[in-house]
């Protein structure tokens, strides 16, 4: 479990996040949602050590990563979608995922073999390079990416972004069996609040960096007034 | 035969490898720093300098030209990583001056220090290797077994490099760590390690450059002896666009055979300011260089 | 602290006036200093033109109270901060960084040296020359400017120092090699400076005054002519290049037009450098124009101070007296003059004085220091 206390971030003058304080509980699928620019991405990127906090605590079983450096959170199970996917454009689809197996915990071999069986479409791939790929399967390769390290917490920013509904479908529907099937924990950070409220067991509005509600998914979702002020979703 | 092949011809272009070798493996080296830093190592040759020196300083205790060569390479993977790690690091994300004027800076205090230590006189280390040309019958072929040494000692450096990037866990993350940092260290890449380790491998690279010049029988190396080959260097890896390793090494190879024949043929003196008219007329035209291949981005 | 003062009492503090405990010298100072910063302010060009005068006398009053030795190096130190001054537009107003102005300031020395001895001409005319002529190899690297960046235009420039070198070697008949080129005609000064200083022309013949007076007042008039185009709106425009060259664009700076107008006036002014310090030493040797003169050039622009006038005139003064300074700490510190280290020792401090100050300092002596004082002055004024 991450369990995220005061924690607060600044890029200049701008509070991006100000003491924030969640739970992320594990094998359960915990959404992150708001508006742009509510420190949904910032969020993410402290878990990852990517922005130093100025202040709060991040513990992850025990361990705490405030102060660590990004790769050893990688390596300490924690693996991460950055927003616009990152997939290595230059690489071939097989190199992105060996360089995710390398200081994961399983087998390349059988990392690829659980990875193609996942998402079959990167399978006919494997040769092609990146920047050749489909919006959607870019975020396939990505997550594939992410989860032949076999990590314990999976942070997802914006999978949706870009991609039809069919295809956010989709996506959200192999984050749910991800979890149910593996016991994974997913922080999924959503500007789409809908589809992600469908797949969360828990979800956390932000609003401007301060948490607006923590709850069960089904509540946030059937709370009119935070659909309404928060998420600027209509009815 | 062609008539272009000429033994006047042929013979220029063997004599053209030799310094095109070496200038490929300094534009190799320039471009492995480029890709991973951003940074052009101006003192990419003085510090390849110093690497030789290093291991040229111990032929004076009769120590055998093997020792040498090899100890150059570590010598200058040793210089490399201490200038990134001190020099380079600090100035990461300062403006694109800052670097120059510390690399020009570094080139003329590495070539101060080892011309204090070893005097300006130039220096050659003779390899175990005759500089006799062979004979076909009765046909001399410009071409001696050192000089079949100098080509084939770049030429396996430079495939062992290339191999090194393509097939190796190490090298897949050197070019992750050079073309995306941050989803790098995402997925638990060693950073700011693989930068270190590139700086080395390109110095140690151009360690090998340098001996390779002070090698030849009528060379030898000074103190600022690698300007030159670090200037032709340098255009081999620009025109080639600085971000590719093959377009490094077939500018390079291209440039010293046109050299030779700018010597042979007009002025020796002519050499560097032809190259230099190659330079910008391939710069005018594509200005990202001839092997840059456009990324496609789709979005 | 009064940043933590609430302003109702700042306020009430400037309307009282100033503080009456205040020292009658500080108010004159005071008074002065503010006068001054008016008058720069209304008359920006004829203030300027004041201070050089101001500074020329001075420095001309100077080189008739010291030694041939001082004025040797005095003169020299002006030349090169012209040189530096113009290397100091390139990089700091339009984001260029050359490292073949040694190679600019080779054309300005030989061609003085060739011009002078081909033709009956005045000084004048001869440092005229030598300007043009710097000012055409400016044109002709600069060109390619228009379209290299950073790297690609630095690793160019420094693969123009390095080809000077064979380029002397290919005109030996013209340069004379490594031999070296004598100056013949100008070594005499022109017989109004000789009635002016008050002695026969042949005995100025080996003197350094009268050389040194001429370097001064072209000096000034070149830091003159430099200072406004450093403050002119077309200067200021251009300083905005190197910030953002897409702002740049947006106030009317036409990029490729004024890339190679730096070059050129760098270039212009890195040949008269040459010219003068060509009339000053009257020998031009081949060897002097090496990849390190190009580099000990930009280092004396660096540590200086990129960009500003002072910083190029504190370079120039650091060249000319870094020999003597250098030649004292190795004979101080007990070496033999002959030996490896010391003839290498110029380099090694000015190597590792650059990459000190690019890692501690990168505004230079002159950056560093106005730093300090606008943000004493800054402090004060928040005190008041």
């Amino acid at each position: 479990m991450i369990r995220i206390s005061g924690l607060s971030v600044s890029y200049g003058a701008v509070r991006a996040l100000r003491d924030v304080s969640l739970d992320v509980p594990t094998g359960q699928i915990t959404a992150v949602i708001g508006a742009n620019g509510a420190g949904k991405t910032t969020l993410l990127r402290a878990i990852s050590s990517l922005v130093r906090p100025a202040g709060g605590s991040i513990d992850f079983d025990g361990t705490e990563l405030v102060g660590m450096r990004t790769e050893e959170v990688a390596r300490h199970g924690i693996g991460h979608v950055p927003e616009g996917r990152g997939v290595i454009e230059e690489f071939t689809v097989l190199e992105n995922l060996r360089l995710g197996a390398l200081h994961g915990r399983g087998k390349l071999a059988a990392g690829l073999e659980t990875q193609f069986e996942l998402f079959p479409a990167l399978a006919s791939r494997r040769k092609q390079h990146a920047g050749t790929l489909s919006g959607g399967e870019r975020q396939m390769l990505a997550m594939a990416r992410a989860l032949i390290g076999e990590p314990s917490v999976l942070l997802l920013d914006e999978p949706s972004l870009g991609l039809a509904p069919i295809v956010t479908r989709d996506v959200m529907m192999t984050i749910r069996a991800l979890c149910v099937d593996r016991g994974l924990t997913v922080v999924l950070v959503e500007q789409n609040a809908m589809s992600a409220l469908q797949v969360a067991d828990r979800a956390v509005v932000l609003h401007l960096g301060v948490v607006a509600a923590d709850d069960r998914a089904e509540v946030v979702r059937a709370d009119e007034n935070l659909r309404h002020y928060y998420l600027g979703t209509a009815s | 035969m062609d008539a272009f092949l000429t033994s006047r011809n042929v013979s220029d272009i063997l004599h053209g490898l030799v310094n095109g070798v070496v200038f490929g493996l300094v534009g190799l080296g320039l471009v492995l720093i480029w890709r991973a830093t951003r940074v052009l190592n101006f003192a990419l040759g003085a510090m390849a300098t110093g690497g030789a020196y290093l291991g040229l300083g111990l032929l004076s205790y009769q120590v055998p030209f093997w020792w040498c060569f090899l100890l150059a390479i570590p010598a200058g993977m040793l210089l490399g990583g201490l200038t990134e790690r001190f020099l380079v690091r600090p100035l990461y994300g300062k403006p694109e001056i800052n670097p120059i004027v510390a690399m020009v800076g570094l080139l003329i205090l590495i070539e101060a220090v080892v011309g204090s230590i070893w005097g300006t006189r130039q220096r050659s280390v003779l390899p175990p290797f005759s500089y006799v040309d062979f004979h076909l019958g009765a046909n001399v072929v410009q071409l001696s077994p050192l000089a079949v040494f100098q080509v084939t000692a770049a030429v396996v450096l430079a495939l062992a490099i290339g191999a090194l990037f393509r097939f190796t866990n190490l090298g897949l993350q050197l070019r992750a760590s050079a073309v995306a940092p941050e989803v790098s260290r995402l997925l638990g890449v060693r950073v700011s390690r693989m930068l270190t380790l590139g700086w080395m491998l390109a110095c140690g690279v151009a360690a090998v450059a340098a001996v390779i010049v002070s090698s030849g029988f009528i060379s030898g190396l000074t103190p600022s002896g690698m300007e030159g080959p670090f200037a032709a260097g340098f255009i081999a890896a620009a025109v080639g666009g600085l971000e590719s390793p093959t377009g490094a090494l077939v500018g390079g190879v291209s440039l010293g055979i046109l050299e030779s024949f700018v010597t042979d043929y007009w002025n020796p003196n002519l050499v560097l300011p032809v190259s230099l008219l190659v330079l910008v007329v391939v710069l005018m035209v594509r200005p990202h260089g001839l092997f840059t291949r456009q990324v496609v981005r789709r979005v | 602290m009064s940043t933590t003062e609430p302003r109702a009492s700042h306020e009430a503090a400037s309307l009282a006036g100033p503080p009456r405990r205040r020292g009658a010298v500080r108010e004159i100072a005071r008074r002065v200093a503010s006068a001054v910063v008016q008058g720069r302010r209304r008359h920006p060009v004829l203030s300027r033109l004041l201070v050089t005068v101001l500074a020329v006398c001075v420095a001309l009053v100077v080189t008739g109270l010291v030694s041939g030795v001082t004025d040797l190096d005095l003169a020299t130190g002006a030349a090169m901060s012209i040189v530096i001054l113009g290397l100091s537009f390139l990089t700091g107003f339009s984001g260029q960084v050359s490292l073949g102005n040694g190679a600019f300031f080779g054309v300005g020395c030989y061609v003085f040296a060739i011009f002078a001895n081909h033709n009956n001409t005045s000084i004048g005319e001869d440092l005229l020359v030598c300007t043009a002529a710097g000012a055409l190899a400016g044109l002709i690297v600069g060109l390619p400017a228009t379209r290299l960046r950073g790297p690609y235009l630095a690793g160019m420039t420094i693969a123009v120092a390095i080809a000077f070198g064979s380029l002397i070697d290919q005109f030996s008949t013209w340069t004379n090699g490594d031999q070296g080129l004598n100056v013949q005609s100008p070594v005499t000064p022109p017989a109004w400076l000789a009635n002016f200083i008050g002695a026969p022309i042949s005995s100025l013949r080996a003197t350094y005054m009268w050389r040194a007076d001429i370097t001064v007042v072209v000096a000034g008039i070149a830091f003159f002519l430099m200072a406004n185009l450093f403050q002119s709106r077309r200067g200021r425009s251009m300083r905005l290049m190197r910030e953002n060259e897409v702002a740049a664009e947006l106030v009317g700076v036409s990029l490729p037009a004024a890339r190679v107008t730096a070059f050129v006036v760098a270039a212009a002014c890195a040949g008269l450098g040459g010219g003068l310090t060509t009339l000053v030493d009257t020998t031009v040797f081949g060897s002097l124009f090496s990849l390190s003169l190009s580099i000990q050039i930009l280092t004396l622009l660096v540590i200086g101070g990129i960009g500003t006038l002072s910083g190029s005139l504190i370079g120039g003064l650091l060249y000319a007296y870094s020999i003597t300074w250098i030649a004292e700490l190795v004979s101080g510190i007990g070496l033999n003059s002959t030996s490896n280290l010391s003839s290498e020792m110029n380099n090694i401090i000015f190597g590792a004085l650059l990459v000190i100050t690019v890692l501690v300092a990168p505004l230079g002596i002159a950056g560093t220091l106005r730093f300090a004082i606008s943000r004493r002055l800054a402090g004060r004024r928040s005190q008041n």
